[in-house]
């Protein structure tokens, strides 16, 4: 559309120049990572290292149990991501296209857990977790951040309101029950926002600290957010060495997104509706 | 909109029932001989640090070689969520049995009544004759000790000698009036060179020049504010640093925003900054060609060099199910082998017999000498509260939003409120 | 919602009898409820009821160790007459202001740019969203060193090599430009997810709406502003109000750069309760101040939500 409206080279231009604003940090994020640290914050700024080393990532993965850390953030980002994306287009479904009692109170009051800081509901959700038996393991983590699918409600609702209501009538007609509607037509249609809440849940579910911090209490279950916080000690933090540890941290998410971002490519079966 | 309200009132009702009982947490103790688990947190970093491998490796296997039964389990945690994880902690009651808790917050987990009374204890005082006074007092709240030091630390002037060579000086300031005439001398060098550089604003940052000028915070019995961090040696150590900065001898990052002092300094580009001993490994680590040197924190004018008690405490836990152990441990790491072991990584020791002790690194005699003429902050619950005015109101005073007099009154007034 | 007048198959409208009418309600409904029970079950136990709890301590003077004594409203009279509750509030309320339409704004734009069939849009949507998956803390040290007054790579930019400033600026010790440049990381930082959100709502515009009007010999901007735009209303509904809420529960840039500081002109809402809270070990005051700041974002929420949403049929 926007093709007629300017010259092809002009959004070329366009992209590179804001993929160069936006990807410039992180450049100087891998930069860092290859400097020693007596070389990092140099003046005049450098991009290319002069003294590039791989030590600080040696130095990032053999710091004590990194690897577990890593495997265990792994572990529960991916299941609790899975979990999350399921319950919420479920819960999502339900809002958008069935009429039922406590509709309206169940939807706003997800939405109000949107605008409380969480950090003011630690210690009464501390004190559940520990009379539920969700503290310090890993099992625990996943079910506490599959609890987390206000946001995603929210977005999904406003796309499952717009499917067309021909389709769910058709399925109707044939007996098909609430499960089948969902699974056999409703989500293959919302494939590019189960793709982009996918991405999202990874993402949070991957860096969240707070909680993580709170909960675990033993070395073994520590998820990498936390051990990236340790690389920042109380007197001083080696840049190099957190910023190479951040980039082998980064990397799930980096293909996570690769992954899934293809989805955005198909349009919608409206043909299928139109008909 | 009705049942909207209905349904949350429903569901606040039946939190009004539960709510204040379930936030009384449960403690037992398990009253027996010397075995179990003692659960240890700290704040010395991951793996890698010297710290942490010498506590690892050193001094918790030498523990439980002599206490058979006792197992140690360690975690050390990021310092930035230490405090919020032990609170958190003590509402669900699983924290553990000891920490290594920054003396400042001991006065606030005795308040809460969150540790013990050590002095309660039948072989306290044998202890507690053993370490220095100063670091002792960190301990004491409101009539009683409620814990031991583990560790100490302080603040000396720091000084750069390529930095010093090239501008001239020959040795460090010993009065606040060389250190002016120095930073004179720096400034004539150019090109982002600074004289000093400080990197925040709050107590522990400007209680040594305040201290060293005759000033204070309260008065010795830590009751009033008024008349003491405004009076004259207060005014005039801010006044000090405002105009260190306004004549561009102050590096701008006391403000934030700019190089570290540790970064100023290794890159040759301050000439001094205030710091404690971990600077000398974390120097050698990050700029091993950084020629320094260490010196007393210069005099103010009618006035004695002074600096601020650093340090940790060791404390155990109320909620501690497995006290006798824990008094073990703690017990153990004040013995002089685990504080030679931890010395030796820069953690100081706090122990009288050991100062000028050949198993410990030669650099820490400068600063056990200004630890003899340190002297602890205000030991009050409403600590992290103080800190903040004082912060706040010498900024206003470096931006020249305030007169060093008028934002010492604000000051003074606003701290006195919390400590009545 | 409870009575529904149903027809029988015979086409006449009947009142059916009561019991007929409500066990025919009970069958619609409990597959329904059942369909809800897994994530509202786990919904309602993590998230609802600590709110509750938490609603219910800001009452008190909330000890953790003992019983917490009843204070009424002390803690929300003490936090509506503090001058840092109001003055976290302005900076926050700032704060979201800036960065809100700053990123929806770029973010819409990058998504209709990277709409189109250009090459390597997948590389191009990776390098957007490259400042999204990178953790707050991991660009909030980066920003820090960004903007560096004494060795930054921004002050060298603007001063040495474009000369548009005068000399190297304080970014972050400066009350006039520590927020504003927290507010600008912000932007960089949210424009990738914008973008994200915009190609997902872009996508369920089906092209024959387009084709339609191009016959209709509509041109590009116009197929812009009446096309795009209103069929965008629920993607950008959906942004103002999570972006907002977002914006206003700020925490991690400022507690890393900052600290609030200087003079506390950066302090938001959080940063303070969080202060408050545990710094403090002041509990109740801290959940007297969210609750506070909850009702207020509950309020502009509900006010958004009610201006923008409508519903398109075509």
């Amino acid at each position: 559309m926007a093709r007629r409206f300017l010259g092809k080279t002009t959004l070329y231009l366009l992209a590179i120049f804001g993929a160069l604003v936006l990807a410039m940090p992180f450049i100087y994020l891998v930069s860092t990572a290859f400097t020693p640290n007596a070389y990092v914050l140099s003046i005049p700024p450098v991009l290319i290292p002069a003294h590039p080393t791989v030590q600080n990532f040696i130095d990032a993965w053999t710091t004590n149990n990194f690897g577990r850390y890593f495997i265990n953030s792994a572990v529960v980002a991916g299941s609790s991501t899975a979990i999350t994306v399921l319950f919420s287009a479920m819960l999502a479904f339900a809002f958008a296209r069935y009429s039922f009692p406590g509709r309206t109170v169940l939807f706003y009051g997800m939405l109000l857990t949107l605008m409380i800081p969480t950090l003011v509901l630690i210690i009464p959700q501390f004190v559940l977790a520990k009379t539920l038996h969700l503290l310090d393991s890993l099992q625990g983590l996943v079910v506490v951040y599959s609890a987390g699918t206000a946001l995603n409600v929210f977005l999904l609702r406003g796309f499952f309101e717009d499917i067309p209501q021909d389709l769910a009538d058709a399925a109707a007609i044939d007996g098909a029950g609430i499960w089948t509607v969902f699974w056999q037509i409703m989500m293959p249609l919302a494939r590019p926002a189960l793709a982009a809440v996918t991405i999202f849940t990874f993402l949070t579910n991957w860096d969240e600290f707070p909680w993580a911090l709170t909960s675990i209490s033993s070395g073994d279950n520590f998820t990498l957010p936390i051990a990236l916080q340790l690389f920042q000690q109380q007197h001083q933090t080696q840049y190099g060495v957190e910023f190479a540890a951040s980039l082998i941290a980064v990397v799930p998410v980096i293909v996570v997104f690769i992954l899934f971002q293809r989805h955005f490519v198909s349009g919608l079966a409206s043909a299928a509706v139109k008909g | 909109m009705r049942r909207l309200l209905l349904s949350f009132l429903a569901i606040v009702c039946l939190s009004l029932a539960m709510a204040p009982a379930a936030h009384v947490a449960a403690s037992k103790s398990v009253g027996s001989s010397l075995h179990g688990t003692v659960n240890y947190w700290n704040a010395y970093g991951n793996g890698n640090s010297a710290e942490a491998q010498a506590l690892t490796t050193k001094v918790i296997p030498a523990f439980e070689k002599k206490y058979p039964g006792i197992h140690v389990k360690n975690l050390s945690l990021p310092y930035d969520g230490f405090f919020t994880k032990l609170l958190t902690s003590l509402a669900g009651g699983t924290g553990p049995d000891v920490i290594r808790s920054d003396i400042v917050w001991v006065p606030q987990l005795a308040n809460i009544r969150a540790i013990v009374q050590l002095d309660k204890t039948s072989w306290f005082k044998a202890y507690a004759k053993q370490v220095f006074p100063g670091t002792l007092s960190t301990n004491f709240f409101k009539g009683h000790y409620y814990g031991l030091p583990l560790d100490t630390n302080t603040r000396v002037l720091i000084y750069n000698k390529t930095v010093f060579n090239q501008a001239g000086i020959a040795s460090a300031p010993t009065t606040t009036a060389q250190l002016v005439a120095d930073c004179a001398k720096i400034k004539a060098l150019g090109g982002g060179h600074y004289c000093y550089a400080e990197g925040g604003t709050g107590a522990w940052n400007v209680l040594p020049w305040i201290w060293s000028f005759g000033g204070s915070i309260t008065d010795g019995r830590y009751r009033t504010a008024a008349g003491h961090l405004n009076d004259k040696g207060t005014v005039a150590a801010i006044k000090f640093l405002v105009d260190l900065y306004k004549q561009g001898y102050l590096s701008p990052s006391i403000l934030g925003g700019g190089l570290s002092t540790t970064d100023c300094m290794g890159k040759n580009l301050c000439g001094m900054i205030l710091d404690g001993p971990w600077m000398v490994p974390i120097f050698k680590a990050s700029y091993p060609d950084l020629q320094s040197g260490l010196s007393l924190v210069p005099k103010g004018p009618g006035s004695g060099s002074h600096s601020v008690v650093g340090g940790e405490d060791i404390v155990e836990m109320s909620q501690s199910r497995n006290k006798p152990a824990a008094e073990a441990f703690i017990r153990f790491v004040l013995s002089p082998q685990a504080q030679i072991w931890m010395g030796n990584v820069g953690q100081m020791p706090v122990l009288k017999s050991l100062s000028g002790s050949k198993q410990l690194p030669s650099y820490f005699g400068i600063f056990q000498k200004q630890l003899k003429v340190a002297e602890p902050r205000t030991p009050s619950p409403h600590w992290s509260s103080i800190d903040d005015i004082i912060s706040t109101e010498v900024q206003r005073a470096l931006r020249g939003d305030a007169s060093p007099q008028s934002a010492m009154n604000d000051a003074a007034r606003q701290v006195n409120a919390l400590l009545h | 919602m409870g009575s529904q007048v149903m027809k029988a198959p015979g086409g006449t409208a009947a009142v059916a009898p009561s019991y007929a009418r409500r066990s025919r309600q009970l069958r619609r409904l409990v597959p329904i409820y059942l369909f809800l029970l897994p994530g509202m079950a786990l919904f309602l136990t993590w998230q609802l009821y600590p709110l509750a709890d938490a609603f219910v301590m800001s009452f008190f003077h909330w000890n953790l160790l003992e019983p917490s004594t009843f204070i009424g409203l002390n803690n929300y009279q003490r936090a509506l007459s503090d001058p840092l509750f109001w003055q976290s509030l302005r900076n926050v309320v700032v704060y979201t202001v800036i960065t809100v339409p700053g990123q929806m704004v770029l973010g819409l734009a990058a998504a209709l740019l990277l709409d189109q069939s250009l090459r390597f849009r997948a590389v191009f949507r990776t390098l957007y969203y490259l400042p999204v998956i990178t953790s707050w803390v991991v660009v909030s040290i980066m920003f820090t060193y960004l903007y560096n007054s004494q060795a930054g790579p921004l002050n060298y930019l603007l001063d040495d090599v474009l000369h548009i400033i005068p000399n190297y600026q304080i970014w972050l010790g400066d009350p006039n430009t520590a927020l504003p440049s927290i507010a600008t990381m912000g932007i960089w930082k949210g424009t990738g997810w914008n973008m994200v959100i915009f190609l997902a709502g872009l996508q369920s515009i089906p092209r024959e709406v387009y084709e339609a009007a191009k016959v209709d010999g509509a041109g590009a901007i116009k197929r812009f502003t009446h096309i795009t735009l209103p069929l965008l209303r629920p993607t950008t509904t959906f942004l103002v109000v999570v972006l907002v809420i977002g914006g206003l529960n700020t925490f991690i840039p400022v507690w890393i750069m900052t600290q609030g500081g200087p003079i506390h002109s950066t302090e938001t809402i959080l940063t303070y309760m969080y202060k408050k809270a545990f710094a403090d070990i002041d509990l109740g005051y801290g959940a007297a101040i969210s609750y506070l700041f909850t009702a207020l974002i509950f309020l502009i929420s509900v006010a958004e939500i009610r201006i923008l949403r409508r519903r398109y049929e075509y």
